[in-house]
């Protein structure tokens, strides 16, 4: 079966949005958290295995002022370590895995 | 359009950017049964007159535990009673797995058996499961806790190791065990070969009132449990915990007392009444579904499970929110703190012990109060 460049969030994953623009991912199954911020909660709720990485950087532009020359790489960087800690991963291709 | 910065700063889960009060709880303790197979002489849990003492079905449970995936909590101690009593424990299991939360129990071990570990181990969401040991031998252990109860444990204990399961001892220092701390952390450390356990004492609550000559440390008893506990920390470094009882009154105190010989400044939680921050990260419920701020406050109710939002009772209960302004009343407003040196280094203590001993909530505790306790002739090591 073949990997897209489409993350998807991983559904045991646990987002609380709490006040003061602040948030914290939990991963009920291995009891690692990560806290973020609003940018951080709009990417994670994007990975739906639908978006590719540059569509989900493309309404980040658009959703947020001020983005930085390099918010590819900065986001991609994110990605990657949801990606290490297991709170992400990356959609299948529906064809191969039909197939 | 929002300004917000990249989200490259990972941050630390623990450090909110403000104190706050969470949209949700992140954690509760549920009372799941009122029922035991013990009826130990210090239990906090029995006779207590403000408690209804029933158990809600299955279906209440795991309608709730919904609730509380939809509002993210992360996490949930099963108490009692005894939980493992409880014959659908692993369907309530189930519930918790489903909606996303980890879990621990509270137990006294003796009624955990190999099928109900082995389900245990299966999910992979048990943080640990605390069992009750008060003593190195039967003869010890039996004495608060019942014929026969000291085996049940440690079987307890050897089943949930076999399973790989992670087990979190709590010894309650009474009078009767106070003599056998050295054997006591021998055993559990050594023998049983556990990475570490904590301790507390008993306290004034619950069935423990009826019982207090018998149980409760006197004077004495509690400088030998602070200085024997101190030397076995130093023995066992890292090994042995206490959020409360003689060694983190033993601890807590060498730190006030130093503070107080040397002048120093105030502690940054000193001087107000800023025990405890429990009530702004969790809550608590009654084993007949009443929702509680903590379980050393049984008595007051928030509302009911399934019939009152818990969002709602979080965010916007008056008691609650009163609970948590506590930390703005100064010790020196009570005639108890009056002329004490130790005032700004104090934080006035359990409200929930507060509350038996003085009828207040919002009164320090004289049970862990260390000019009472130099008055009455303690010394700390």
């Amino acid at each position: 079966m073949n990997q897209t460049d489409r993350p998807i969030a991983n559904p045991s994953v646990v987002l609380r949005e709490e006040f003061d623009d602040w948030a914290v991912l939990f991963n009920p199954d291995t009891a690692d958290a990560v806290g973020t911020n609003p940018v951080g909660v709009a990417i994670w709720k994007r990975m739906d295995g639908k978006r590719s990485l540059e569509d989900i950087v493309s309404e980040i532009r658009t959703s947020f002022e001020d983005t930085p020359d390099a918010v590819f790489k900065e986001i991609a960087a994110f990605v990657n370590i949801l990606e290490e800690k297991g709170f992400v991963g990356l959609e299948l291709d529906a064809k191969a895995a039909d197939a | 359009m929002q300004k917000q910065q990249m989200p490259e700063g990972l941050q630390d889960p623990a450090q909110p950017a403000a104190a706050r009060v969470m949209r949700s709880p992140s954690s509760l303790d549920l009372e799941i049964t009122a029922r035991c197979n013990l009826r130990c002489r210090y239990c906090y849990f029995f006779n207590n007159p403000a408690v209804e003492y029933l158990d809600l079905p299955t279906d209440e449970w795991l309608k709730f535990f919904d609730e509380l995936g939809s509002l993210g909590v992360m996490s949930v101690t099963l108490a009692g009673g005894e939980p493992f009593i409880r014959e659908d424990l692993p369907l309530l299991l189930a519930g918790i797995v489903r909606n996303r939360m980890r879990f621990s129990l509270l137990s006294n071990g003796a009624l955990i058996g190999d099928e109900i570990a082995t389900y245990i181990a299966g999910t992979g969401r048990c943080e640990h499961v605390q069992v009750s040991v008060d003593g190195s031998c039967a003869a010890v252990h039996d004495s608060c806790r019942g014929k026969g109860s000291f085996d049940g444990a440690i079987r307890g204990i050897r089943t949930l190791q076999r399973h790989g399961i992670h087990v979190a001892v709590r010894v309650t220092i009474h009078r009767n065990n106070v003599h056998d701390l050295e054997n006591i952390a021998r055993f559990l450390l050594e023998d049983l070969g556990l990475p570490g356990f904590g301790t507390n004492a008993a306290g004034y609550l619950g069935a423990c009132c009826a019982n207090a000559g018998d149980v409760l440390l006197n004077i004495e008893e509690l400088n030998e449990a602070m200085a024997s506990l101190l030397r076995l920390a130093a023995k066992y470094p890292g090994r042995i915990s206490a959020s409360a009882g003689p060694l983190a009154e033993g601890r807590v105190w060498r730190r006030m007392e130093d503070a107080r010989a040397q002048g120093q400044p105030a502690f940054h939680n000193g001087g107000r009444l800023t025990a405890c921050g429990c009530t702004n990260i969790k809550i608590a419920v009654r084993a007949d579904g009443a929702i509680v701020p903590c379980n050393m406050l049984n008595h007051v109710e928030l509302g009911r499970i399934n019939r009152n939002s818990l969002a709602e009772i979080w965010q916007h209960s008056p008691v609650l929110n009163q609970l948590r302004s506590r930390h703005s009343i100064p010790l020196t407003e009570f005639e108890f703190c009056a002329g004490c040196p130790y005032v700004p280094y104090c934080t006035g203590n359990c409200p929930g012990l507060a509350y038996t001993l003085t009828g207040k909530v919002d009164h320090p505790s004289p049970d862990a109060c260390l000019r009472r306790f130099l008055e009455q002739g303690g010394a700390i090591p």
